[in-house]
């Protein structure tokens, strides 16, 4: 027992003292200017509002002129500032960094590893995660590396909370693919049409691995777990998602044909950047979502030009290019800590830059509802909307602003990060 | 050759004369004559041209002192230069001029960016030895290429070409407007200053430097030069023999006479310290903090005090959970935005980089929001001053580059809001009072 109190005291000497304060008595009334809800329903911000918290979920939203603050509830006035829901990220690799970055889940033994898993990996409050709370973001999709096509198993994760058992959304978040761009450098120097074929068959084994298993269950066969396949379980009976990191067009519509057309999973761009914009269209046809970056823009001058079709006179900003190609479902990613965790904001910030229409609130549900959905947790997380996990960020203005600064983080209710007295990271 | 002769009298007049009679139909050459004239007739704002009024919603003047922005403002530009700037009800606009009305539209001055490396081909790194004063960044100038078209569209009017920081001095620096596709157009000052990397980048050399050597190496050169350029002022005020020209110490004689500064790539706290101790006030240099990054900002109050201006970037904080903390000793505790540490501390000459193509050249407007996102104050404007007035004042054009004020270049941009919020759009570029990008008629993005 002497391990977990080590552990817990390298964590407070991280951290400093805990961030979370003790759950209030469950009841929070947060009074504001205004609550971008991002929500598919109803309306999408409302002015002078109130969001009501009970027991770490979103109780009621409304207008303060018509929605009363029952007896009992702690009130929180957060004065001109705003309301959003914590922000998600579907593309993590920072939330189990040890040191000099040798992060244990980029292991290339195989070229196709669907029994590896990134929750062995999991470090609760670990400084990149505490610096992500503090730049709004409150979700995680933390996943494998990119050196071999498929790297394993993601954990969606909550950044702010201490406890892995808290911390947990779900396991299998996601089967990680890397569709091509980087496991060319595996052993034997592979290519396209070699990744594409072992990703084929794993994927077909897997699937037939699954449905015998249904099969099996039915006619009372013995389990016989095997840890390699386990995931295509969860993949058949749609409780997970495929993410792909996927990139260049003619990879990217590898992804939506080969994946979701023939095979039938769900499956959303990942990590999607580089001239992918172009199959923005058949992406829509079929349902598959886009999540951007890192990189948010071809450009010109840049070495990636050379491995796209992409002519340009200047610079294309991606999520642009899929936006008007008629894409609806648009969000962000960082890649982090290629890019640092806390700048998922940025990453909106460089759509509008360079083209990303936002009339709409796009660029704040590209944050938010858009990756919930397209991970399969918009029943949890992802819009301020009765039900959901009160993940709530106090941010003085426009999430796409990179000056619009974070003052507070809600966790299922309970503040994280900002509470009064608490010094902010920046 | 008659056809020839007229056609170069023609163009002579168009440079001095904008009210120009068209040649008599029947003269000789007469067509091609007429095409020349359209084709070279200068625009309205530009030299030889007919003046220029712009109407803007709001004019971020942004000069070192005084008014700072100017509500439902007239800019009046003329033969390239500023004739004129101040709210409408002020500014009376002159019979003749072009008037273009930007709506709901700001102004603002180019911006100036003093790192970097875009301004040509990149052979502008070499180390042959630690210390290359004599190596000159213009060699390797090409005006208006693709990088400085995009810098441009992104708002980019000047910049500082320099060598690298492969070693301790890298070479002479040029200053270039991005927009002007000539070498006589585009060049603003040549050179533009001595770029030195005082530590970080040079211990690469051959022999694997460290601190000490660089120091020295750096103090050494620079009074050698010293010695140079002042013989050279000596005599050119009567005072001493003619020197004999040594190349590899010609920039001295612009470093000494105040002409051109030293451009200081410099970062961490005691290497910041360095450069202010060591080539302010030791040798007594005009001298820039140059991609100031990390915890140089811990040096920020003896900037302050020696008159070493900030340019900052192209890493605008110090992470808590970063790799390089361990290597300067940097804070463990919160994210401290760079400029922001300078700030703190009393400074008030900060400006932005890019280092570009590290950062490419047409973010620079993402340093300023990173400054401003990690804790750099906006309230006057320190974000939009960082971006031009700063950059120009601490390179030694202040006379001429970064604010929109009467008689400086009409380097002018067309914006739809805060140049600090990265979604904020260039729509137009003027250089000396030509438009130079137009995104009506050819947007980059």
């Amino acid at each position: 027992m002497a391990l977990p109190t080590l552990t817990a005291l390298a964590l407070s000497a991280l951290l400093g003292p805990a961030p979370q304060e003790a759950a209030e008595a469950g009841r929070l009334a947060i009074l504001t200017a205004k609550v971008l809800t991002c929500a598919d329903e109803g309306p999408a911000f409302v002015n002078n509002a109130v969001v009501l918290i009970e027991n770490g979920l979103i109780q009621a939203v409304g207008p303060a002129a018509e929605l009363e603050v029952p007896e009992g509830y702690e009130v929180v006035d957060i004065g001109d500032g705003w309301l959003m829901p914590g922000m998600i990220d579907l593309h993590c690799h920072a939330a189990g960094l040890s040191l000099f970055k040798t992060n244990d889940l980029n292991d290339a033994v195989f070229l196709a590893n669907p029994g590896l898993r990134a929750s062995a990996s999991v470090r609760p409050g670990i400084d990149t995660l505490r610096v992500a709370v503090a730049g709004g973001v409150t979700s995680v999709l933390y996943i494998p590396g990119s050196a071999t096509n498929i790297g394993g198993q993601g954990v969606l994760l909550k950044t702010g909370l201490l406890e892995y058992e808290d911390m947990e959304i779900r396991n299998p978040g996601s089967m990680k693919l890397a569709q091509a761009g980087n496991p060319e450098r595996f052993l034997f120097g592979v290519g396209r049409s070699f990744m594409n074929w072992n990703t084929r068959k794993t994927v077909t084994r897997g699937m037939a691995y699954a449905r015998n298993w249904v099969v099996g269950v039915a006619q009372g066969a013995k389990e016989h777990p095997d840890p390699q396949w386990d995931v295509f379980r969860a993949l058949n009976e749609k409780r997970t998602q495929i993410s792909a990191h996927t990139q260049v067009y003619q990879v990217v519509l590898m992804t939506i044909t080969m994946m979701k057309r023939d095979l039938g999973l769900d499956v959303y761009i990942d990590h999607g950047s580089v001239g992918g914009w172009r199959a923005g269209a058949i992406a829509e046809q079929y349902g598959v979502p886009a999540i951007i970056g890192p990189r948010s823009i071809d450009t010109t001058s840049a070495v990636f030009q050379r491995v796209t079709a992409a002519r340009l006179p200047g610079i294309r900003g991606l999520a642009a290019g899929y936006q008007s190609l008629g894409h609806t479902n648009i969000g962000f990613n960082t890649d982090s800590p290629m890019i640092p965790q806390e700048e998922l904001q940025l990453q909106s910030a460089l759509a509008v830059r360079y083209g990303f229409v936002d009339d709409q609130l796009q660029a704040a549900r590209g944050l938010t509802i858009v990756p919930a959905k397209a991970a399969g947790i918009d029943h949890l997380v992802g819009s301020i909307e009765v039900g959901k996990h009160a993940d709530l960020l106090w941010i003085d203005g426009h999430p796409a602003d990179p000056r619009s600064a974070v003052r507070s983080v809600w966790i299922e209710g309970t503040r994280v990060y900002g509470r009064p007295g608490q010094e902010r990271l920046w | 050759m008659v056809t020839n002769l007229s056609l170069a009298a023609a163009l002579a007049l168009t440079a001095t004369s904008a009210a120009i009679e068209p040649p008599q139909a029947g003269t000789a050459g007469a067509p091609s004559a007429m095409s020349a004239l359209e084709e070279t007739t200068p625009e309205a704002g530009a030299l030889g041209g007919v003046g220029l009024a712009l109407k803007a919603d709001k004019v971020l003047a942004v000069p070192l002192e005084g008014q700072q922005v100017y509500d439902r403002a007239v800019v009046l530009v003329r033969d390239g230069k500023i004739e004129a700037v101040g709210t409408a009800a002020t500014v009376e606009i002159p019979e003749g001029y072009e008037v273009r009305d930007l709506g709901e539209r700001w102004l603002m001055p180019g911006m100036l960016d003093l790192h970097a490396h875009i301004g040509g081909t990149f052979d502008i790194n070499d180390a042959v030895y630690l210390a290359n004063t004599g190596l000159r960044a213009k060699t390797a100038a090409i005006p208006s290429n693709p990088a400085l078209d995009v810098a441009l569209a992104a708002g980019v009017t000047t910049v500082l070409f320099i060598p690298g920081s492969a070693t301790n001095v890298g070479g002479e620096g040029l200053l270039m407007k991005t927009g002007p596709d000539t070498w006589e157009g585009s060049m603003v000052r040549d050179p533009g200053g001595m770029k030195i990397a005082q530590w970080g980048n040079p211990e690469r050399w051959l022999f694997g430097v460290g601190k000490s050597f660089e120091n020295y190496t750096i103090r050494e050169i620079l009074r050698r030069g010293a010695v140079y350029g002042d013989a050279w002022m000596a005599h050119s005020e009567g005072r001493g023999p003619e020197p004999r020209t040594d190349p590899q110490l010609e920039i001295f004689r612009f470093l000494r006479s105040g002409q051109a500064p030293i451009a200081v790539h410099t970062q961490v706290h005691q290497v910041v310290l360095a450069t202010i101790k060591i080539i302010k006030q030791e040798l007594g240099y005009d001298v820039f903090i140059d991609h100031g990054t990390f915890d140089g900002w811990r040096a920020g109050g003896i900037a302050a005090e020696n008159g070493v201006n900030a340019i900052l970037g192209p890493r605008n904080v110090s992470m808590p959970n970063r790799g390089l903390i361990g290597w300067v000793g940097d804070n463990p505790e919160r994210a401290q935005g760079v400029a922001a540490g300078y700030y703190e501390r009393g400074h008030r000459m900060i400006g932005f980089n890019t280092d570009s193509p590290v950062i490419p050249q047409e973010e620079l407007q993402l340093q300023a929001a990173m400054g401003a996102r990690f804790g750099l104050p906006d309230t006057s404007l320190e974000t939009v001053r960082g971006l031009t007035i700063v950059p120009a004042v601490t390179v030694g054009m202040g006379d001429r580059l970064g604010s929109i004020e009467v008689g400086k270049d009409a380097d002018i941009l067309v914006i739809d809001g805060h140049p600090a919020d990265p979604r904020t759009t260039v729509f137009e570029a003027y250089i000396d009072g030509s438009l130079l990008y137009d995104s009506e008629q050819k947007r980059l993005w």
